[in-house]
């Protein structure tokens, strides 16, 4: 291998650098510079409001008054803040209910859409894009209309079947469910286009073979499918576990708008907690310090997932 | 060779000028120290344009580059970004339950004395001149309009239930709040029909707003614990909750507005500035509607300002403006056009005012219906958290109407609430 490096890469002797030229040293500059846009836009609008964020964390930050140093008092005043455990509660409780259902049905619709005699596949690939390019908003005007504990469609249908009606906006697991139905909905074409994506490339030949050999659909489905996605499931479970931590527009639209999510903040989230101290109350000390632990949390979660997942890998 | 050097410090010299400009949304619009121009904020939905339209026509020599920026929240939080460091507008519209927060910090804004704001104070009403003052005497703020308090109420609804339909024998009905509660009792039985929207707002909140003391003593001490007139709101809201004649619909939500024009709920509690959003959201049962008087006497529930940031480019346009469009004739004609309660009492016996109507509401005299709604009110002192305690006490309320809290401990929880979020 090492027959094959371009000579100008062998390091030249100590104390001839500088007879070699200028040109060479700024021409090894210019790979960095031409990464340079990316990394100084996000040291300006990424890793700077991210480390100020830590730095606020600490002050008794008024933004139209006074900024007081107060250490680590916006941390433990967090930790005894009933308010902040019920939306850790919530934001976990969502999360759950959204991610596995989502992912779920995403592996089996990615399986029934690689079927090689489905009919039509590109236009039933293509729809399952609809939910993630529609506006959260107009998602969330829908499905509050649809949920609505007088006038919804669906307790009129459950009406029907003499049960209900139920109120999905004022009652905890209501909420959690209508959301965790939002997002699941919003999500599911996206992840199912990854998994299928993925599929395109296992060889047809693998399941003709399989089909040969006697397997079911469902057999192929876990024996073939899920094993050859297990990278693309890892990935995908770290980004929805990321952005379920940060459920933020379905909540606060399906409340109308108000912070609290509900009269017993049934369904505030950690980041609708977090702008209601920021932007509702102008704490952006201790809004700051929520951010800090949002944080935290989504680290720790993305390397118990990642942990999880590469040990169900291994097992197998 | 040298294309290649130069080409990347472009890109690099490209970024960083994107990441400058970047840097300073809305930084583009006008004002920059032009004497004929100035930046104006203010919330949507209560036709601020109007007045702009009608300044700018006796003045064509001024551009005004109004922004509507959202809801009354919204626009308080926009105005705290931009005081923590943003492009200020010249010129703000704050509602009357955001005011205190900014009154604790009034370096923030221009003092009007500045501008002479002490001549004119006197032809505004004396208790809502003292909640834009702050406590060194600062004057922060010019109202543009007050709340006033009624009752709406559908008169073919009423027929129906075999209740009084005009509105001096509906008013009558409910000289107090109980009275109220056994009115809608007599609805409900009579009709099977919810009688109103729901007790957190159209109850709590306007029998809240009828006391001589409300969260804060006149020292600006947190009083809300241990103030019996508080606590004889919340009781009474339970007693309405207790009774059931309530429609359990929040206020403005998805389910409130669908039911409106239906006439799920016969009477809903509002002041002046909601007249526009009853016409709006229920066009179709114009006519059928009339407004009382509410139950328990005088009492207010909102209200706008006008205040000028400290880093505005171009104050005195701001404030020929605000001297000019709220003089009291001028705010009567606001009146005239939107309906929004004029602040300055002197237009309160006005025969224009006095004749106002309205045929939505059944030729109902809403100038003369409100006006009377403020005159024997008691003003309390707004502190910095009356937003937030206000919030808590009406979740605590609606907790028990709409998700099944438990009435007894309802209190002690709203109480224990309000600790949690105020810290005191």
């Amino acid at each position: 291998m090492t027959a094959t490096l371009p000579s100008r890469q062998i390091p030249a002797p100590v104390g001839t650098g500088r007879t070699r030229g200028r040109l060479p040293f700024v021409e090894s500059l210019t790979p960095y510079a031409y990464v340079a846009p990316f990394f100084v836009l996000f040291g300006i609008f990424g890793l700077l409001p991210f480390l100020f964020t830590f730095y606020v964390a600490l002050f008794d930050w008024n933004p139209i008054g006074d900024q007081t140093f107060i250490g680590l008092d916006n941390f433990t005043r967090m930790l005894a803040d009933p308010r902040f455990w019920n939306a850790t509660a919530n934001t976990v409780s969502i999360w759950l209910l959204s991610t596995i259902p989502q992912l779920a049905l995403a592996l089996l619709l990615a399986h029934v859409l690689n079927h090689a005699r489905l009919r039509f596949a590109l236009f039933f690939r293509m729809s399952m894009l609809v939910p993630y390019i529609t506006s959260v908003a107009a998602t969330v005007i829908v499905f509050a209309q649809l949920f609505d504990r007088n006038y919804g469609l669906l307790n009129w249908l459950l009406g029907f079947l003499g049960v209900g009606p139920f109120d999905f906006v004022q009652t905890t697991w209501g909420s959690h469910l209508l959301i965790a139905v939002m997002v699941a909905w919003r999500w599911f074409g996206y992840t199912t286009l990854l998994y299928l994506a993925s599929l395109q490339a296992v060889p047809r030949d693998v399941y003709e073979a399989a089909s040969i050999d006697g397997a079911g659909g469902w057999k192929q489905f876990v024996h073939i499918t899920i094993p050859s996605l297990r990278p693309v499931i890892i990935f995908t479970v770290v980004t929805s576990t990321i952005g379920g931590l940060q459920v933020f527009t379905e909540p606060l639209l399906i409340s109308g708008g108000v912070l609290t999510c509900g009269p017993v903040r049934q369904c505030q989230t950690l980041s609708l907690f977090l702008y209601e101290q920021g932007f509702g109350q102008y704490e952006f000390g201790y809004g700051s310090a929520i951010g800090v632990a949002l944080f935290v949390m989504v680290i720790v979660a993305a390397i118990i997932n990642y942990l999880l997942s590469s040990r169900i890998r291994a097992e197998r | 060779m040298k294309l290649r050097t130069t080409t990347p410090l472009a890109l690099l010299a490209a970024a960083a000028l994107a990441a400058v400009s970047a840097c300073s949304p809305g930084s583009t619009s006008g004002g920059g120290g032009d004497p004929n121009a100035f930046e104006f904020w203010s919330m949507s939905g209560i036709d601020q344009q109007r007045s702009v339209d009608q300044y700018t026509q006796k003045h064509p020599e001024i551009r005004v580059g109004l922004t509507e920026v959202g809801s009354s929240q919204e626009t308080a939080q926009a105005l705290t970004t931009a005081l923590a460091g943003g492009k200020v507008p010249d010129l703000v519209l704050i509602q009357g339950d955001d005011l205190p927060k900014f009154l604790e910090q009034p370096q923030n804004f221009y003092d009007l004395r500045e501008f002479g704001a002490d001549e004119i104070k006197g032809d505004y009403l004396d208790w809502v001149m003292a909640q834009a003052t702050a406590e060194g005497g600062e004057i922060i703020g010019i109202p543009t309009d007050v709340g006033g308090m009624g009752v709406a109420y559908r008169t073919d609804l009423f027929a129906a239930a075999g209740l009084p339909t005009d509105r001096e024998s509906v008013s009558a009905l409910w000289p107090t709040w109980d009275d109220f509660i056994a009115t809608g009792q007599r609805y409900v039985a009579a009709t099977g029909k919810p009688f109103v929207d729901n007790v957190p707002t159209s109850v709590f909140y306007q029998a809240v707003n009828q006391v001589s003391q409300k969260y804060y003593d006149d020292a600006g001490n947190a009083i809300y614990a241990d103030n019996p007139e508080v606590k004889e709101a919340f009781d009474l809201a339970l007693r309405a909750i207790d009774a059931d004649i309530s429609a359990k619909l929040s206020y403005a939500s998805e389910g409130w507005n669908a039911a409106l024009p239906r006439g799920d709920y016969a009477v809903v509690s509002a002041p002046s500035w909601m007249l526009n959003s009853l016409r709006r959201i229920a066009p179709d049962t114009a006519g059928k509607w009339d407004i009382a008087a509410i139950p328990g006497g005088a009492g207010n529930w909102g209200g706008s300002y006008l205040a000028i940031p400290r880093r505005a480019q171009n104050p005195q346009a701001a404030w020929a403006y605000i001297k000019e469009m709220q003089a009291p004739e001028r705010q009567l004609s606001h009146f005239l056009d939107v309906g929004t309660l004029p602040t300055t009492p002197e237009v309160y016996e006005d025969p224009q005012l006095l004749a106002e109507t309205e045929p939505f509401f059944s030729g109902a005299p809403i100038g003369r219906i409100y006006t009377q709604a403020l005159l024997g009110l008691e003003p309390f002192h707004m502190g910095p958290d009356t937003a937030t305690i206000g919030a808590e006490f009406l979740n605590a309320l609606v907790d028990v109407e709409q998700t099944g809290g438990d009435p007894a401990t309802a209190w002690d929880r709203a109480v224990g609430n309000i600790r949690t979020a105020i810290g005191q």
